[in-house]
């Protein structure tokens, strides 16, 4: 069984590797299939890690204000496939302003408690900081505070359009592009490797697992 | 009133009760943020029947009038029915086909899912290589600085990394000394020849330093690299995206933009 699994496995591989030489009817064939699989994979994830566990289960197991207050949230999605008869498809319009307000509402906490307040009290270092008896081992650890909180400003600076980038501003955000050059020279570097390594998974793979051949 | 103004109304109560539960952790809002966040997962769960629809009717409607490549809409349609039979199936059998018992992860997703996914993103592996040819020429000081760090994070994260790292910047410095010897010769002014062939005497020198010390240091400069500079400018990024979105979210929520309505 696992040997015919394989060799499916393999195929499919193989089809997908295909469009390195050009565009070609067994990798449309392949796409088509992970696109069709990926869709009906995604919404049984979704059935079994959202939907049950949180509205059927929750019915089930709760008693009370908290059972009878799951009707909300299953009003509003049934509100949401109103979009398939055409004459109340608006209605979908409650269900979709409430995803949009609460987007909206976790985008406000969200930002402020995961990137805002955090980022800001990270960068809040000290430009001279002894952690070691070693002056300069302190001094390095000073530099990089320094560079950090510096990176951290100009980078901003570099983002303010609403005057031109001339004189004192000019400088700052010519240092902010220096910094954002470095950092997405190393975010593509990573993502190579990240590439890379799944590369070789699936060469491992054919080679291994299909071929025997290391 | 019933198409617009209720729609805004919705936006403007579900967005401001969040807010709110942010300020005032107790009740009645105190664990309304996770009460609304499971809300959300349930209705927008929902929306992915509609997107299933759209996608099925596109490729229903591509088979019916016998288009280009009908049967691969054909192959597209038969996979998605096939894994959702097979995925509830499962489901109901063992409880839930994520179980390690269920057929559905051990061979749909072991030999199907896993296979397409992970090769369809390292095809990106290529592509990537023929973005960077384009992309990193060092024809200016940015430009240089993108290259010389994502070679760095690159040697630097694998084990090999710092014996090919000398190899490759001593290829590079070398063929900088000979670009700057061969821009001397052309020069006529005594200054500009003395500055081309002193860069290329400093290049030839570099070697030596790197050649002692890379093997040793470049996997520290790379997480250097990625801890300071690329983290400063990250911080940067992340501090302007949350100032957007939160004016972005206040414009959502006070009502003045929506497109959403349309």
């Amino acid at each position: 069984m696992n040997v015919l699994w394989t060799w499916i496995a393999a195929g499919l591989t193989l089809a997908i590797f295909s469009f390195l030489y050009k565009d070609n009817p067994f990798y449309k064939f392949a796409e088509h299939i992970y696109v069709g699989s990926s869709a009906a994979f995604w919404f049984i994830y979704l059935w079994y890690f959202d939907i049950k566990p949180k509205l059927l289960d929750a019915w089930v197991m709760n008693t009370g204000f908290e059972k009878y207050i799951l009707i909300v949230p299953a009003i509003l999605s049934v509100m949401m496939l109103t979009r398939f008869i055409p004459q109340i498809a608006w209605i979908s319009r409650w269900a979709i302003a409430f995803t949009v307000g609460m987007g909206a509402g976790l985008g406000i906490t969200g930002a402020l408690q995961g990137f805002l307040v955090p980022q800001v009290q990270a960068t809040m270092l000290p430009l001279w900081e002894p952690v070691s008896s070693s002056t300069l081992y302190n001094l390095g650890h000073s530099l990089n505070n320094l560079l950090l909180v510096l990176g951290t400003i100009t980078a901003i600076f570099y983002f303010y359009f609403s005057r031109e980038h001339k004189g004192g501003l000019g400088v700052l955000s010519k240092i902010g592009i220096t910094f954002i050059m470095v950092a997405f020279g190393a975010s593509f570097g990573y993502t190579i490797m990240a590439r890379v390594s799944l590369l070789i998974g699936r060469i491992y793979f054919l080679f291994h697992d299909w071929l025997h051949l290391v | 009133m019933m198409r617009r103004t209720i729609p805004l109304i919705i936006t403007f109560i579900s967005g401001i009760l969040l807010v709110f539960a942010l300020f005032i952790p107790h009740k009645p809002f105190g664990n309304l943020e996770e009460r609304f966040n499971d809300w959300y997962i349930i209705v927008s769960g929902f929306t992915m029947i509609l997107g299933m629809d759209s996608l099925l009717l596109h490729h229903w409607n591509k088979i019916r009038r016998r288009q280009a490549d009908w049967f691969h809409s054909a192959a597209l349609i038969v996979a998605f029915a096939v894994t959702l039979v097979w995925g509830f199936y499962s489901g109901i059998k063992v409880g839930n086909p994520f179980d390690p018992k269920s057929t559905f992860l051990q061979y749909f997703y072991t030999y199907v899912f896993v296979p397409l996914q992970a090769t369809m993103f390292s095809l990106l592996a290529f592509f990537i290589a023929s973005a960077a040819y384009r992309a990193f020429r060092a024809r200016t000081l940015n430009a240089t600085l993108l290259l010389v760090a994502a070679v760095v994070v690159m040697l630097g994260r694998v084990p090999k990394g710092s014996g090919a790292s000398v190899v490759l910047f001593g290829i590079a410095l070398v063929a900088l000394a000979v670009g700057l010897v061969l821009h001397g010769r052309s020069l006529v002014d005594l200054r500009g020849q003395l500055l081309a062939y002193g860069g290329a005497a400093l290049s030839i020198l570099a070697i030596i330093p790197i050649a002692k010390y890379f093997p040793t240091y470049l996997p520290a400069v790379a997480d250097w690299i990625m801890n300071i500079p690329q983290l400063a400018a990250k911080r940067g990024i992340f501090i302007g995206i949350a100032l957007g979105g939160i004016a972005m979210s206040l414009r959502i929520i006070l009502g003045i933009e929506r497109t959403y309505l349309k």
